[in-house]
C-alpha cells in the first residue's frame, strides 16, 4: 500500500482574486462586544474588492451575523475599524449610520414591508429619484428576478423564492457599494435553495455587485463565494479562496466543518510521517517521534476488495450518486471512502486501501497542539 | 454622525416613557401613603365596625359568582366544541353578547322587573298569593346570579378556546385504558383545560371585586361600594384609601394567579394539535336540549333585557326623551371618550415601544406599571386621582383634566395589550431594512412602523373609547358639576326609578358596546 502523493496548489486563476480591483470593504482587527442575542467576535481582518462574492461561513453562534450587522452600522465595533470605500465608518468612536454607509442588506426572514405591494417595495430605496427614473429602475429589476407583472401584488401573495428574489431587488435598486446577504437561503426548500443559488450567484456576476453572504452551509459557500471566512467562536479561522479551504485547511475545525474529515494518527519519521495504512510526506519538517494527524477526506480514498486485506467494510450509506463506506482497521480506527454508485460491497467485506491525496493536510495531535508544529 | 442614532432617539423617549410612569403610579402611591399614615384610630374603627362585613360580602359573592360562572361557562363551552347542532356557529357568538351588557344596565332591568309593582311580581302574587314573596335581585343569590349572567362569558370564551387546541388524543388514551366517557371529561379534560378555566374565573372575580355599577344599584355593600360611600357620605378619604388598599390587595392577588395561570396554559399547549375535534352529531331530542339551554342563557343575560330596553326606549321617546339634553349627553360621552382614548394611545405608544424595542429592565417595569391600572377598580381609581389633585393641582378640581386622568389609568391596560402585540410583531429587522435604504431614524418610525402598527393602534383606540363610554364610578365622583355623560343618566335615572327615561341611553350604551365586544372575540378566535 504505496500512497501515491504529490503536492497541490491552487490553480493560479485563483491565486489573488481581481487582483488590482478596488478595495470595497476592510476591516481591520475588528472585535464587537457580547450583547445578549448577539455573539461576540474578536480581532477579524479581511478585506473585499470590487465585484468579488465573499462568504461568512461557520456555524450558529460563531458571530458571522454579528460582522454583517458590524458592516451594516447595526452594530458597534469595540475595537478596531471597518472602512468602506476607503472611508472609516466604524470604530470605538465613529458610527456611521446605516443609511449613510450606501450598504443593500438582505434579511434571513427578507423583512419585505407587509404594507407596501411589490413595486413600492423595490422603489423603497429610490424616494430620492425622479418618478420616471424610479418606474424605470423597478421595472428593469422585475425584469431581472424575472418577475415582471407582479408589481401590484402584496408580500405575503408571494411564494418564499419569490419573496427572496423581491427582496435582492429591494437591496439593489439603489445601487449600493455592497450587498449584504444573511442566511439568504435557509428559508427555502433545499431543491428551490440550489436553484436561487445559480441564479443569484449569475445576478451578482452579471450585475459586478460586491456581495458578502452569511451562511452555515458549506456546499452554499463553495457554489457562491470567490473567497470564504471560515470563523468559529467568534474568531476567524481560515480566509482564502474554496479550493484551499477545502483541501488545505488550516485547522481540524476547519477540516472537518467544510466536509467530511477523518483525522488518522501518524508519527514523524525523517521525510516520511508514518501511519498505519501507510506513509506521507513530513511537509512540516516535523522533528522525529513528533506525534501528529492526518486529515483524509472520503475522495481520497479507495476501497478495493482483497482477501489478504487487514481492513474491514463495516457500513455502507448508499447516497444516490455514491456509496459512503465505513472502513474499519485493525487497531479500531475507522475511516471512510467515497466509491462509484455502483461499487457496491457487502458490509464484511476484506479490503486493502489506495490512497489517493494529491496534498497532505498535517495537524498537531491534541496533546502538542498548543505547541509549535 | 458621532453617535448611535438608536441612542440619540430613545433619551428623549426614554424620558417620556419615565414622566408618563410616574404619573401613572403616583396617585396609587399617594393613597397608599395616606392609609398607612393616616391616624391609627382610623384602622382600628373600620376593622371593628365595617370591615369585616365588607371582606366577608365582598368574597362570597365572589365566591358564588365564581361557582355559577364555571358552571354555565364551562358546559356551553363544552356543548358548542364537542357537538353539532342546528345554528351552532350562531350560538357560538351569541353567548358573549352578554358582555356587551353594563352590569349596571342588567342590574337595573331585572330590580324593575322583580321590584315591588313590576311585571314579575304582579304575576308572582296572582299566582302564590299576595303574601307570597318575590325572589328580591337585592338579595344576595339575586345579586350573585346577575353578576354571573354579565360574566360567564368569560369562562366561556377561555374554556372554549382551551377545548379547540386540546389534544384529543388525550381523551381517546383515557378511553383506551378503560376510563368512562364521564369520568374522562373530570379525569382527564378538566384538568388539562385547567389552566385556560382558572383564568377565566380569576377574570371573573376581578370584574366582581371592582364592579360598582350592579352592586351600588342593588345597594349590595362590598368594598368598592364601600369606598364610594366613605367619599361622598362621609368625606373621609383616610378611610376610603385603606378600603382602596385592601381591594387593590385583593385585586393584585387574583391578577396574579391570572397571569401564573395564563403562562402555564401556554405551556400545556406547546404539545401541539395531533387530531382534530370530530364534533358528535346529535339528534333532534339533544339539539332541542343544548338550543334550549343556550336560548335560556342568551335570554336572560342578553336578550330580555335587550327588548325590554327597546321597549321602554320607545315609550320613552314618545313621551319625548331625545331632546337636546339627551343629545349633551351623548355629546359629552364623545368627547369624554375621544379624549380619554386619543390621551391614552399617546401616553402608551412610547411606553409599548421601548419594552418591545430596548426591553431593559427599566422599560419592562415601566410597562407592568401601566398595566397595574388593571388592579384598580374605578372608585378607587378615582380616589386616588382625586386626592393627589387637591393636595398638589387642587385648581383642576372639578375640571375635565382630573377625569381624563383617571380613564388614563384606568383604561391604558385594556389599550396596551392592543398595542404591545402590535408592535412586537414588527421585527426590528424591518426598521433595519429601511435603515440600510437609506431612511433616517424619524422617516423609519413613519413610513415603517406606524403604518404596520395602525391596526393595532386603531383596535387599542377604539378599546378605550368604549369602555370609557362606559364607565360609572369615577365620572360619577370626578365629572365637573352638571357635566353629565349617557352612563351616568342610566344610574341616575335607575337609581330614582324612572326605567323608561333611563332606557334610551342604556341602549345606546349596549348598541355601542357591540363592535368593542366584535374587536375583543375576533382577536379571542383567532389566538383560540
Amino acid at each position: 500500500m504505496e500512497p501515491r502523493i504529490g503536492t497541490w496548489s491552487p490553480p493560479s486563476a485563483f491565486g489573488e482574486p481581481a487582483a488590482g480591483q478596488e478595495v470595497i470593504l476592510q476591516l481591520r482587527n475588528v472585535s464587537c462586544g457580547y450583547e445578549t442575542g448577539r455573539a461576540a467576535v474578536s480581532d477579524i481582518s479581511f478585506s473585499v474588492r470590487h465585484g468579488e462574492v465573499l462568504c461568512l461561513l461557520g456555524p450558529s453562534g460563531c458571530g458571522k451575523t454579528t460582522i454583517l450587522r458590524a458592516i451594516a452600522g447595526f452594530e458597534p465595533v469595540t475595537h478596531g475599524s471597518i472602512s468602506l470605500s476607503g472611508q472609516v465608518v466604524s470604530s470605538p468612536n465613529v458610527l456611521i449610520p446605516a443609511e449613510e454607509r450606501h450598504v443593500g442588506m438582505v434579511f434571513q426572514e427578507y423583512a419585505l414591508f407587509p404594507h407596501l405591494r411589490v413595486g413600492h417595495n423595490i422603489a423603497f430605496g429610490l424616494r430620492r429619484v425622479p418618478r420616471a427614473q424610479r418606474n424605470a429602475v423597478v421595472e428593469d429589476l422585475l425584469k431581472l428576478i424575472g418577475l415582471t407583472g407582479l408589481e401590484r401584488r402584496y408580500p405575503h401573495e408571494l411564494s418564499g423564492g419569490q419573496q427572496q428574489r423581491v427582496a435582492l431587488a429591494r437591496a439593489l435598486a439603489p445601487q449600493p457599494v455592497l450587498l449584504l446577504l444573511d442566511e439568504p437561503f435557509s428559508n427555502l426548500d433545499p431543491d428551490m435553495a440550489t436553484r436561487m443559488r445559480q441564479d443569484l450567484h449569475d445576478l451578482l456576476k452579471r450585475t459586478k455587485t460586491t456581495a458578502i453572504l452569511v451562511t452555515h452551509d458549506h456546499d452554499e459557500a463553495f457554489a457562491m463565494a470567490d473567497r470564504i471566512a471560515v470563523l468559529n467562536h467568534g474568531r476567524l479561522e481560515q480566509f482564502d479562496v474554496p479550493e484551499v479551504i477545502y483541501h488545505t485547511p488550516s485547522t481540524p475545525f476547519v477540516a472537518d466543518f467544510v466536509g467530511h474529515a477523518d483525522f488518522l494518527p501518524g508519527m514523524a519519521r525523517g521525510e516520511r510521517i508514518c501511519t498505519e495504512i501507510g506513509e506521507f510526506p513530513n511537509l512540516k519538517r516535523l522533528a522525529d517521534g513528533a506525534n501528529v494527524v492526518v486529515m483524509i477526506r472520503p475522495d481520497d480514498i479507495h476501497v478495493v476488495p482483497d482477501k489478504t486485506g487487514n481492513a474491514h467494510v463495516v457500513g455502507r450509506q448508499f447516497k444516490g450518486s455514491e456509496n459512503l463506506y465505513t472502513v474499519q482497521l485493525p487497531s479500531g480506527q475507522v475511516l471512510h471512502s467515497s466509491e462509484g454508485s455502483l461499487h457496491i460491497f457487502p458490509v464484511g467485506t476484506a479490503v486493502s486501501l489506495r490512497i489517493l491525496a494529491t496534498h497532505t493536510v498535517l495537524f498537531p495531535t491534541a496533546e502538542n497542539r498548543d505547541g509549535p508544529t | 454622525m458621532v453617535t448611535t442614532l438608536r441612542r440619540s432617539l430613545s433619551s428623549p423617549l426614554q424620558w417620556i416613557t419615565l414622566a408618563t410612569t410616574a404619573l401613572l403610579v403616583s396617585p396609587v402611591a399617594y393613597i397608599t401613603f395616606l392609609a398607612f399614615h393616616g391616624n391609627a384610630a382610623v384602622w382600628r374603627r373600620l376593622w371593628t365596625t365595617r370591615l369585616p362585613e365588607l371582606l366577608w360580602n365582598t368574597v362570597a359573592l365572589a365566591m358564588s359568582v365564581s361557582a355559577l360562572t364555571f358552571v354555565v361557562g364551562f358546559s356551553l363551552a363544552w356543548l358548542v366544541v364537542r357537538y353539532e347542532f342546528p345554528g351552532r356557529r350562531i350560538w357560538e357568538w351569541a353567548l358573549v353578547l352578554p358582555l356587551a351588557m353594563p352590569t349596571y344596565v342588567l342590574a337595573y332591568v331585572y330590580a324593575h322587573l322583580f321590584g315591588m309593582g313590576g311585571p314579575v311580581d304582579q304575576w308572582w302574587h296572582s299566582v302564590f298569593g299576595p303574601d307570597a314573596r318575590t325572589p328580591a335581585p337585592q338579595s344576595f343569590t339575586g345579586v350573585s346570579i346577575i353578576m354571573a349572567l354579565d360574566t360567564f362569558p368569560f369562562v366561556y370564551l377561555l374554556a372554549r378556546g382551551a377545548l379547540l387546541t386540546l389534544n384529543v388524543s388525550y381523551e381517546e388514551v383515557a378511553r383506551v385504558c378503560g376510563v368512562p366517557p364521564w369520568q374522562t371529561v373530570w379525569r382527564v379534560t378538566l384538568p388539562l383545560i385547567r389552566p385556560a378555566v382558572v383564568a377565566g374565573l380569576a377574570l371573573v372575580v376581578l370584574y366582581v371585586i371592582s364592579d360598582f355599577g350592579a352592586i351600588s344599584l342593588l345597594r349590595y355593600q362590598t368594598l368598592t361600594y364601600a369606598v364610594y360611600q366613605q367619599m361622598t357620605g362621609r368625606y373621609d378619604q383616610t378611610a376610603a384609601g385603606i378600603l382602596s388598599v385592601l381591594l387593590v390587595v385583593m385585586a393584585l392577588l387574583f391578577l396574579v394567579m391570572e397571569r401564573w395561570f395564563r403562562r402555564r396554559s401556554r405551556f400545556y399547549q406547546t404539545s401541539g394539535r395531533y387530531k382534530t375535534i370530530q364534533r358528535r352529531h346529535c339528534g333532534p331530542v339533544g339539539a332541542w336540549a343544548i338550543t334550549g339551554l343556550a336560548t335560556l342563557v342568551c335570554g336572560i343575560a342578553f336578550g330580555l333585557p335587550a327588548a325590554m330596553l327597546l321597549y321602554w326606549s320607545v315609550a320613552a321617546v314618545d313621551q319625548g326623551a331625545l331632546d337636546t339634553r339627551f343629545i349633551g349627553f351623548v355629546w359629552n360621552s364623545a368627547f369624554l371618550s375621544c379624549m380619554a382614548a386619543s390621551c391614552a394611545i399617546v401616553v402608551g405608544l412610547p411606553l409599548a415601544y421601548l419594552a418591545s424595542r430596548r426591553p431593559t429592565r427599566l422599560n419592562l417595569a415601566c410597562l407592568q406599571a401601566a398595566y397595574a391600572g388593571y388592579a384598580l377598580p374605578g372608585p378607587v381609581a378615582a380616589l386616588a386621582v382625586l386626592a393627589l389633585f387637591t393636595a398638589f393641582v387642587p385648581f383642576l378640581y372639578g375640571s375635565v383634566v382630573i377625569l381624563i386622568v383617571a380613564y388614563v389609568i384606568h383604561f391604558l391596560p385594556a389599550g396596551l395589550q392592543s398595542l404591545e402585540p402590535a408592535i412586537q410583531q414588527v421585527t426590528p429587522n424591518l426598521e433595519e431594512a429601511g435603515r440600510t435604504l437609506g431612511l433616517r431614524t424619524r422617516e423609519t418610525l413613519w413610513l415603517i412602523t406606524l403604518p404596520l402598527i395602525r391596526n393595532g393602534f386603531v383596535a387599542g383606540w377604539v378599546l378605550m373609547f368604549l369602555q370609557t363610554m362606559k364607565e360609572l364610578p369615577a365620572t360619577l365622583l370626578l365629572r365637573p358639576v352638571g357635566f353629565d355623560t349617557l352612563a351616568i343618566r342610566v344610574w341616575l335615572e335607575a337609581s330614582e326609578e324612572y326605567y323608561q327615561l333611563a332606557a334610551p341611553s342604556a341602549l345606546l350604551i349596549v348598541v355601542l358596546s357591540l363592535p368593542a365586544l366584535l374587536l375583543l372575540v375576533s382577536r379571542d378566535w383567532r389566538t383560540a
